[in-house]
């Protein structure tokens, strides 16, 4: 990558502060990559603007100067959206982290989007609200993140993703205009447009607030811990459940290898090791409501060969089985160097032979794959833990990573269920979309960003912008810290 | 009447009107009341109510494939047979699912089921432009790609006609039961409501003003003179259903009355006009919650019939006028909706009134500054304005 032209970094000064802008390679390393390690993009700079105005002032620089631009909030993607392509400057909404307001009686917060999720949650929790979307990267995270990517996580399977949650926001466009969509009272009249910026990984404009649902705490909770035999009987487990007309909150297998990892590590959680796989079914609502849909899961499970059901007594053993889940992402560091957490949806009726078909696809790469995953969703993440500087294991990695989407599609399913396209999926959509179909997201995106300078190279099938996006061209490749 | 048969003659129908420079209404059965503005100039009416079908219904995993036209009644009977709602509330039971979906209006039971837009998994359209395209799919979460039937979903038959839904079902809820009960009058009544309609497993809540009552049918309470009924259905586990109806009894006397009196309310804002020669002016405000209290007030104060739908923020007001005293009687109701609506910081929509009330005016008032970018859109999935044309916002 050329180094940026000073003019853009004086651009970028003038527009958010001589202290806002970083340029030099050390401090631009950081910025290559998101969550997902072996796709990588180096920025020419990075800005951080601390209000919209100054956004709106910094994407007005980018377009005089004639360079793109990528949204960026905590960086924790997994598909590659936050990293710049094509020398585009990254602009990070760190600093734009004040929670604007929290109406109790609306049940609505406004906030900006370098807010991170879980804080929001925090500063509801007094009013006994939450914002419900919940991904496993929530003490990281950002809001704008989430509305981008539009986010969920276990709750996902009662209360719906983010796009469920956004009532408006504020966007900046490409073209340095800020546009307000969406209304807190709901039903402004008018196509849904808040409904088409949720989930449009950054290509339509940095969005620079966000006003969101906020959900009451349920007056109660129960959390379930199944141990199955096997991944596919914890699997069968969950069709019953939902073919019983049950909704719980939260429906989440961690499979035989996780369970492993997260034993090894300091998430411990005292999980069996014998199991093959576990299944935490949490049910919440009025409390009248969950003795009896406790006892329904736990029978269900049984009937579908749970060797043992362990309700949790108090908030600390909930904790304890949430702590095998949220952990596993962290424990996984054990195996390898490197992560890759596939995300990918199937009709939750056909889990059972999907995971099987996925675990021989791992096998048959010699691969150490392990699966947890959003079972009540259909929403799959098998992670396949791995060493990016041994070639011919990331060849095999990239090569049944394929291999799943494909089977997912197959199956009547769907290559992304809550982690985007961005830089790593783009040439699996044909997959899923015909020519016209992808055609008329190029019209909507043309909507929004005519020229298409906002996080461009990511979503679209397209040829690989430059050798460093390959990433089969990258192994631990250093850059000098010079300044 | 053009009503193709079968996606690909949908398609081949909307490619030669555009090149023959023509447009057409997009009608599913044709019950829905007339809506949004009244088109521009059109050469045909073009009828989904040849796509009709059940092609999938997935008990297992709880979603359905279904042709647009099929009535959304036949979809609920099905899916009830197999334990499953249709987690949608049109205003007419012989509503087209294409046509619940294109209008996307709240119904009572949206409270519970949530927003339209929620229960879309998966939309086959043809554009205006002519492509068969298609987006989403059939499982319950999905974020491949961009969310186009966000846009669709509320179109009003502008952009797309829709050939083709997979749509969200839920479990039947064990229980429902629905209970009236006589609220005092006073503007406070809105803020009572609130709260019973945030009661667990509440499924719908509607406050009706007291003059409206006798349009509802037998089998409930006498709301007191100058007062309001509430009407709220639970739809839950039995639990639930029989905490919240305790509650209701307590605070208002509620007592459960006939199932159908939450369908009677629906039909209430639906009935078409008895008489021939008075008008019904029915409006949709929105409000915020909070300012639910202060939007009702301006409503009543200029003698607006008023049904509260509180959990939603919504207001449903219907005014009377002659024929014979035409346009200015609607300006001045419309003044009126837009008053309450910016007391309650949300928006005011003339939902459907006869054609002289809607002549020469735009039913949704003022745009909102984004109308800019919905021109952008139509112009790009719509170039020649086949579909619909001039009956959205700002004339689209
Ligand atoms: C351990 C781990 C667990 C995870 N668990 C989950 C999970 O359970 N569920 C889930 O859905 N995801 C999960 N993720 C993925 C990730 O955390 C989410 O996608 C998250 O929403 C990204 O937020 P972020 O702030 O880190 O965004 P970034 O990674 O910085 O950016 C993501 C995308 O959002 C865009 N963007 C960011 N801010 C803005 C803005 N202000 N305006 C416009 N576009 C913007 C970027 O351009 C990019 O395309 C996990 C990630 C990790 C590392």
């Amino acid at each position: 990558m050329q180094p940026a032209s000073s003019r853009l970094i004086d651009a970028l000064r003038a527009a958010a502060g001589a202290d806002a802008v970083l340029w030099r390679a050390g401090e631009l390393f950081v910025y290559e990559c998101d969550a997902l390690t072996h796709h990588t993009g180096r920025p020419a700079a990075v800005v951080l603007p601390r209000t919209a105005d100054e956004v709106a002032a910094c994407v007005a620089a980018c377009a005089r100067e004639g360079v793109p631009f990528v949204p960026r909030g905590a960086g924790t993607g997994l598909s590659g959206g936050a990293i710049a392509f094509g020398g585009a400057v990254v602009i990070e909404c760190a600093r734009m982290n004040r929670i604007l307001e929290i109406d109790p009686v609306d049940r609505v917060a406004v906030v900006q989007p370098g807010v991170v999720n879980a804080d929001l949650s925090r500063a509801a929790a007094p009013f006994d609200l939450h914002f419900a979307p919940d991904p496993s990267s929530q003490q990281a995270c950002t809001l704008g993140g989430n509305v981008a990517e539009n986010s969920g996580g276990p709750h996902t399977l009662e209360y719906g993703s983010t796009t469920a949650h956004v009532l408006a926001v504020e966007l900046v466009l490409a073209s340095g205009e800020r546009v307000r969509l969406g209304s807190r009272a709901g039903g402004e009249p008018g196509y849904d447009l808040t409904g088409a910026v949720v989930g449009s990984e950054g290509t339509f404009g940095v969005v620079t607030e966000v006003t969101v649902r906020l959900t009451p705490v349920p007056e109660a909770v129960e959390t379930l811990l199944a141990i199955f035999p096997d991944v596919v009987s914890a699997c069968h487990g969950v069709g019953a459940v939902i073919r019983a007309g049950l909704v719980p909150a939260a429906l989440e297998i961690v499979d035989r290898r996780t369970i492993a990892a997260v034993e090894a590590s300091v998430y411990a959680a005292g999980l069996p090791l014998d199991a093959g796989a576990v299944l935490i079914a949490e049910l919440d609502g009025p409390a009248v409501a969950l003795p009896r849909q406790v006892e329904r899961v736990r029978t269900l499970c049984g009937a579908n060969g749970a060797t043992r059901v362990e309700v949790a007594r108090d908030a600390a053993e909930r904790q304890r089985f949430w702590r095998a889940r949220k952990g596993a992402f962290g424990a996984m560091g054990r195996l390898a160097p490197d992560l890759y957490v596939h995300d990918a949806v199937v009709p939750r009726s056909k889990l059972p032979e999907v995971l099987e078909a996925v675990c021989a696809i791992g096998d048959r790469h010699g691969l150490t794959l392990s699966n947890v995953f959003h079972a009540g969703d259909g929403n799959l993440h098998p992670n396949i833990s791995f060493d990016r500087r041994d070639e011919d294991e990331l060849r095999r990695v990239l090569a049944a990573g394929s291999e799943i989407l494909e089977l997912c599609v197959r199956a009547g399913g769907v290559i992304s269920g809550e982690h985007g396209i961005g830089a790593e999926k783009q040439d699996f959509m044909p997959l899923l979309f015909t020519p016209d179909d992808l055609d008329a997201m190029r019209r909507l995106r043309a909507v929004f960003d005519p020229e298409r300078r906002s996080n461009p190279g990511k979503i679209f099938p397209t040829t690989r912008f430059c050798v460093e996006s390959n990433p089969k061209a990258r192994g631990y490749e250093r850059v000098s810290f010079d300044p | 009447m053009l009503a193709p048969t079968g996606p690909e003659a949908l398609a081949e129908v909307v490619r030669e009107l555009g090149a023959r420079g023509e447009a057409a209404l997009v009608r599913g059965a044709g019950t829905e009341l007339p809506q949004g503005n009244l088109p521009r100039s059109v050469a045909a009416v073009l009828s989904t109510k040849a796509l009709t079908g059940i092609d999938v219904l997935d008990a297992d995993e709880g979603v359905a494939h279904v042709a647009a036209g099929t009535p959304v009644a036949a979809l609920r009977e099905q899916a009830r047979s197999e334990g499953l709602e249709v987690p949608l509330d049109p205003p007419s039971p012989a509503s087209t699912l294409g046509g619940a979906l294109a209008a996307a209006a709240l119904g009572p039971r949206s409270l519970g089921f949530g927003r339209v837009r929620e229960q879309v998994l998966g939309l086959e359209v043809v554009l205006g432009s002519g492509e068969r395209t298609r987006c989403g799919g059939r499982v319950v979460k999905n974020v491949t790609g961009y969310d186009l039937a966000k846009l669709y979903v509320g179109s009003l038959g502008t952009l797309c006609v829709i050939e083709h839904v997979w749509l969200r079902l839920r479990p039947l809820p064990e229980e429902t039961r629905v209970v009236a009960a006589r609220v005092s009058g006073g503007e406070e009544a809105p803020a009572a409501a609130l709260a019973a309609a945030r009661l667990a497993g509440v499924r719908a809540a509607a406050l009706i003003d007291s003059s409206l009552t006798a349009e509802l049918g037998g089998g409930l309470p006498e709301p007191s003179r100058d007062g309001h009924l509430l009407i709220v259905e639970m739809a839950s586990d039995a639990p639930v259903v029989a905490q919240s109806a305790a509650a209701l009894a307590r605070r208002h006397g509620g007592v459960t009355v006939p199932a159908g009196a939450i369908d009677a309310v629906a039909a209430l804002e639906g009935a078409a006009d008895d008489a021939r020669h008075r008008a019904a002016l029915r409006f949709r405000v929105t409000a915020r919650p909070s300012r639910l209290v202060a939007a009702y007030a301006v409503l009543r104060a200029a003698g607006a019939l008023v049904v509260t739908h509180p959990g939603l923020g919504l207001l449903c007001a219907r005014f009377t006028c002659a024929v014979d005293e035409g346009a200015k009687h609607v300006d001045d109701a419309f003044a009126t909706a837009q008053a309450a609506a910016r007391a309650g910081e949300g928006s005011a929509v003339l939902a459907a009134a006869p054609d002289f009330a809607r002549a020469g005016r735009d039913v949704f008032g003022t745009p909102p500054a984004s109308v800019a970018l919905m021109r952008r859109l139509a112009a790009e999935l719509d170039p020649k304005s086949v579909l619909n044309p001039g009956v959205f916002v700002g004339g689209i």
